[in-house]
């Protein structure tokens, strides 16, 4: 055997200066000094052809177009006057999105919610049921859902012309619950007389009193140990309140009952839906709601299985091991991926242009076909859609934190 | 599709951002000689003007002025490439150098004139904005249409004029806005719309396909609610191109002046110096940068104006005797400056 020598590492001296460019440390800053303005340099450089090549071809490149009048009238908006100015336009459209947005959100939470659960039921079924929802709403474009939606509910769909409405009336009065046609759908409304300015300050004490009460209500119970029931109450709360408000100021809201105009061709009063933002805001719903499912049905199996299990063995109901027991930890996990839901359908809301419905894109687009600047309503349009889901994912992201586990 | 098509804007511009630098050199007349094709944004779904068919194949009015540029400038009607356009997305892809020519029943207005930078040539079709109902309703007046909804197209300026019309008679409407044709038509035909407005010449158009289709009689109204002297566009700021497309769109018009038609054009042989001038006889050369023979070419293999009319715009229903679009001599407007 041969004796074999294990030479002793070099020696490092600790003071010696390591040359420049084998420095990580300076390496790692000139690394992301130069990434940024690489960055910073493409814009510039794209923008700065978008503003040379515009002016070479007499391109306005200012605003001034958005004190215009608009010129044109907007889709099932009787109120909106061609004469106004294009920013009033952009408003309308940004009402419509918003309207749709919600509305789809609202849909996407409750639907996505049950199916989510229904498809960890041990009814074979309720879960195989849940499971063809899902698939079949999360495999199709939600393009294609809209204009389907369009098709098959309105223009192809089961309901009369307007002029021969299906009315449903409320309990044997004359007044119209539902108005049903292939263009529009009416439901009762409220509207708002002269003196509702007295009502939004009891408006604005019952929020106020709500929260009180509500917090009021949990402290109570951190003291006390007895059920807070804090939404009760605080809803209770604003309630009383909103309503002796609403008589406090002489009746500041009077209700609106849908009808059909003698010539046919109109709902007079009440609340007023068009065939385009009802496909748009079902379809989006519906659609969104099969991933929602998808987050709630992996949220409540990423709760420990202990869980359940000491539910069960406190001998609570199926509804109340739902309720307390899982749904709290699995909301936890689902609302990151969910925050995310919402702003796709938000966004997904200007596909509403298919069925003609008027939101902030397809207002953006004929305000352009009627020779608008392109750049720049476009960058307007941009603007729109980036406040609207910076808002949603700030309230979220707060509300995200708040529920959050917090870990020690 | 908003988010696609706010990229494609933003796209096209960058493109013309890109693209604007190195065309300093040449104009686009020299560009299109070089490349052999010119490239024409078209319209694809409307009947008689521009349509294609399950091959790919693309015919219509304004597939046939295409054509002209075509075999006047390249002496060959079939070096075209066409790229079908919506009615937002025109300008744009004028603007941004990715067209030569815009011919998709196009109204020449100030603003577009203006704003948009672009150049509009001889006027080929001289349309005006109607108002279909179907029969059955036997409505014939817009008074008739109150509170009615009205499937319009977007981005066009149908909608201005419905607009500006309406309101100036105190009548209260609603515009259903639709994307294109094929999402309006069954919403037309289902009853979602009171009416439909658009050229006259397009709702001629679709009340033939409609009625040969089995579908209701359609019933167009009288009143023409406006002006839509529709023609090819081109970009501002290069003359010599804008000069050869023009000289070329006429040349139909000229020849069915002189009676030359597909036919007769390459046989001339008469002594009207006028004509012999035309038809590239002699040392006539009036520098537009088009071959001398250019108007052969163009007649012989696309035809005169009445043969172009006759080919796509008799099918659809309308008839040119009578219409502005018959010749001057007869009473129409079409009426093109001497060949000399």
């Amino acid at each position: 055997m041969t004796q074999t020598t294990i030479e002793p590492p070099p020696e490092v001296d600790p003071n010696e200066s390591v040359v420049w460019y084998r420095n990580v440390r300076v390496l790692r800053v000139v690394g992301q000094v130069v990434a940024v303005a690489t960055v910073v340099g493409l814009i510039a450089w794209l923008f700065n052809n978008l503003l040379t090549n515009l002016d070479r071809q007499n391109i306005n490149t200012d605003f001034g177009f958005l004190d215009r009048p608009t010129n044109f009238e907007i889709s099932f908006d009787q109120g909106f006057d061609p004469r106004s100015p294009v920013w009033q336009m952009v408003l309308v459209g940004l009402k419509n999105t918003f309207l749709a947005g919600i509305v789809g959100i609202v849909i996407a939470s409750i639907v996505g919610l049950i199916v989510g659960i229904s498809r960890l039921s041990s009814n074979w079924l309720v879960a195989r049921a849940a499971t063809l929802y899902v698939e079949t709403f999360r495999n199709i474009p939600p393009l294609v859902i809209i204009i389907f939606f369009g098709f098959a509910i309105f223009t192809f769909g089961p309901f009369p012309l307007l002029s021969e409405a299906t009315q449903i009336n409320f309990l044997g009065t004359d007044d119209n619950l539902l108005i049903l046609s292939n263009t529009i759908w009416g439901i009762p409304g409220f509207v708002a007389e002269d003196n509702v300015g007295v009502f939004w300050i009891t408006f604005g004490v019952a929020v106020l009193a709500a929260i009180g009460v509500a917090i009021w209500r949990t402290q109570l119970s951190d003291r006390t140990g007895v059920h807070h029931h804090r939404v009760r109450w605080a809803l209770g709360t604003f309630l009383v309140i909103a309503i002796i408000g609403h008589f406090l100021a002489g009746g500041a809201w009077s209700m609106s009952w849908p009808v059909v105009s003698e010539n046919g061709r109109r709902i007079d009063g009440g609340f007023i839906m068009n065939f385009g933002f009802i496909a748009t805001a079902l379809a989006l719903g519906l659609y969104t709601a099969s991933h929602i499912a998808e987050i709630i049905r992996g949220s409540i199996l990423a709760v420990p299985k202990g869980q359940s299990e000491a539910a069960n063995a406190i001998a609570l109901t199926g509804f109340q091991r739902y309720r307390y027991i899982i749904l709290p930890q699995a909301l936890r996990i689902a609302l990151p991926p969910t925050i995310n839901q919402y702003l796709n359908l938000v966004k997904n809301t200007s596909l509403g242009i298919a069925v003609s419905y008027a939101e902030i894109t397809l207002l953006t687009k004929t305000s352009i076909g009627n020779g608008r600047p392109a750049p720049q309503s476009i960058a307007i349009l941009m603007g729109v859609y980036l406040v609207f889901s910076l808002v949603i994912s700030l309230l979220l992201n707060a509300y995200n934190r708040r529920i959050q586990l917090v870990e020690r | 599709m908003k988010r696609l098509f706010a990229l494609i804007a933003v796209l096209a511009l960058v493109v013309a951002a890109c693209g604007g630098d190195d065309d300093s050199g040449g104009g686009l007349l020299e560009t299109v000689q070089d490349r052999g094709e010119v490239i024409c944004g078209v319209n694809e779904t409307l009947p008689g003007f521009g349509v294609v068919d399950d091959a790919g194949n693309f015919s219509g009015f304004d597939i046939d002025f295409c054509r002209v540029v075509a075999a006047g400038v390249l002496g060959d009607a079939d070096a075209v490439q066409y790229v079908p356009l919506t009615a937002e997305a025109r300008f744009t892809a004028l603007q941004s150098g990715e067209i030569d020519m815009l011919i998709r029943n196009t109204t020449w207005t100030a603003t577009r004139d203006g704003q948009e930078g672009a150049n509009f040539l001889y006027t080929t079709f001289y349309d005006g904005q109607g108002l279909m109902v179907p029969a059955a309703t036997g409505f014939t007046t817009l008074e008739e249409l109150a509170d009615g909804n009205i499937c319009v197209l977007t981005g066009t300026t149908t909608e201005l004029n419905l607009t500006a019309v309406f309101n100036a008679r105190g009548i209260p409407f609603n515009p259903v806005q639709f994307e294109d044709n094929t999402q309006l038509r069954p919403a037309y035909e289902q009853g979602q719309c009171d009416a439909w407005t658009s050229d006259a010449s397009q709702l001629a158009a679709f009340k033939a396909t409609i009625e040969s289709e089995g579908g209701a009689e359609q019933f167009i109204m009288a009143e023409v609610i406006s002006k839509e002297p529709l023609g090819p566009v081109v970009a501002d700021g290069d003359t010599a191109w804008a000069q050869a497309v023009n000289w070329s769109v006429m040349a139909p018009v000229q020849a069915w002046e002189f009676g030359l038609d597909s036919g007769s054009i390459g046989s001339y042989s008469g002594d009207n110096p006028n004509i012999l001038n035309f038809v590239g006889d002699g040392d006539f050369n009036p520098t537009l940068g088009l071959p001398s023979d250019f108007a052969v070419q163009i007649v012989s293999q696309v035809g005169n104006y009445e043969e172009i009319y006759n080919r796509h715009i008799v099918p659809i229903g309308l008839q040119l005797a009578g219409s502005p679009n018959d010749l001057w001599t007869n009473g129409g407007l079409m009426y093109v400056p001497p060949y000399r």
